[in-house]
């Protein structure tokens, strides 16, 4: 289910079948020209990667907005924003909370999240509208559709 | 080459441009007049036009392969291109048949083997949802209806897809 107001309705009258949230991290600073191109790059990579996810499991999974932050702020600071999205996240009665991001940042501070990172090495730059650049990104999404899967049961 | 060039007198030059331009030009206006007369009824079928999927005929076979294209869809504020897909096959009778990949419970992708317990079905990986061969849900899974058919024909040994389409209830 995406974040909007027809799935949201979908989503309230079927709250036990969906019981997985997706939440993108996603870094944001606009201050440094050389990692500018590749940032923003990577952001749309991300998100495309999270709509795909999106499209082939919605009957279970809930996209939400990405969570954003300044790439250069302390993890710390960050770990308990996102705890804190996940406990309001948890007020409903989903089961499975995963976090999908190309910033290795997150990996170090893994155990101290609420949820399952899927952190995954992301290239910096590229055409996304090459056929390589698609059949790549296909492929991601199979083999995060499939480790997502094998959480579920 | 130039000696053939040459047959092309100024006059008929002249002529065969200025019915080009014309008809050009008359084209252009009649177009939108013949738009405005046919959209409504366009709109109130709510049919889309069929699109070649790049599937030759005789490279379908009775094992249902996934197919992906894509369509211009203008949808209130955005205009974009969106990937649709189907699976197809020959069924027993010879006959193309080309289902919707939704499952009918909450919209998850079914894919053809999903699951190895399952073979010879389509598989929904969100609850387990099941489908028989024939697109028809299996009872006691989650979807209560079979999977949406494609509007299909064959034009010069390729197919072309349409909508998805909900079947009767039988
Ligand atoms: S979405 Fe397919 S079984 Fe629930």
């Amino acid at each position: 289910m995406k974040w909007k107001k027809n799935d949201i309705i979908q989503y309230m009258e079927a709250k036990d079948f969906i019981d997985s949230v997706l939440i993108p991290l996603v870094p944001f600073q606009v201050s440094d020209d050389n990692t500018l191109p590749s940032s923003t790059f990577q952001s749309e990579v991300i998100q495309i990667l999270a709509n795909e996810i999106e499209k082939e499991l919605t009957g279970r999974v809930l996209l939400t907005p990405p969570l954003h932050y300044l790439k250069s702020t302390n993890k710390d600071t960050e770990v308990s924003r996102l705890n804190q999205w996940v406990q309001d996240v948890k007020q409903q009665p989903f089961e499975h909370v995963f976090f999908l991001t190309f910033d290795s940042g997150w990996k170090k501070v893994e155990k101290e999240l609420d949820g399952t990172l899927l952190w995954l090495p992301g290239s910096k730059s590229g055409n996304l509208q090459s056929a390589e650049m698609r059949a790549v990104i296909k492929d991601q999404v199979d083999q995060l559709g499939e480790l997502i899967r094998s959480y579920w049961v | 080459m130039s000696e053939k060039k040459q047959q092309v007198s100024r006059r008929q030059f002249l002529n065969y441009t200025l019915t080009g331009v014309g008809g050009f030009m008359a084209a252009g206006m009649l177009m939108p007049m013949v738009r405005m007369a046919v959209d409504p009824v366009l709109k109130e079928s709510g049919h889309g036009g069929l699109t070649n999927v790049s599937l030759a005929v005789e490279d379908i076979t009775t094992e249902p392969q996934r197919i992906d294209w894509k369509i211009d869809q203008v949808d209130g504020w955005y205009e974009s291109e969106v990937s649709r897909s189907a699976w197809v096959f020959k069924d027993e009778n010879d006959e193309i048949q080309a289902f919707s990949p939704i499952c009918k419970h909450l919209g998850c992708v079914v894919s053809w083997e999903g699951n190895e317990s399952y073979p010879n079905e389509f598989f929904c990986p969100c609850h387990n949802g099941r489908y028989y061969k024939s697109g028809e849900n299996v009872p006691g899974t989650p979807p209560l209806a079979p999977l949406d058919v494609y509007e299909q024909e064959v034009r010069d040994g390729m197919l072309f897809l349409g909508d998805a389409v909900p079947r009767e209830e039988a």
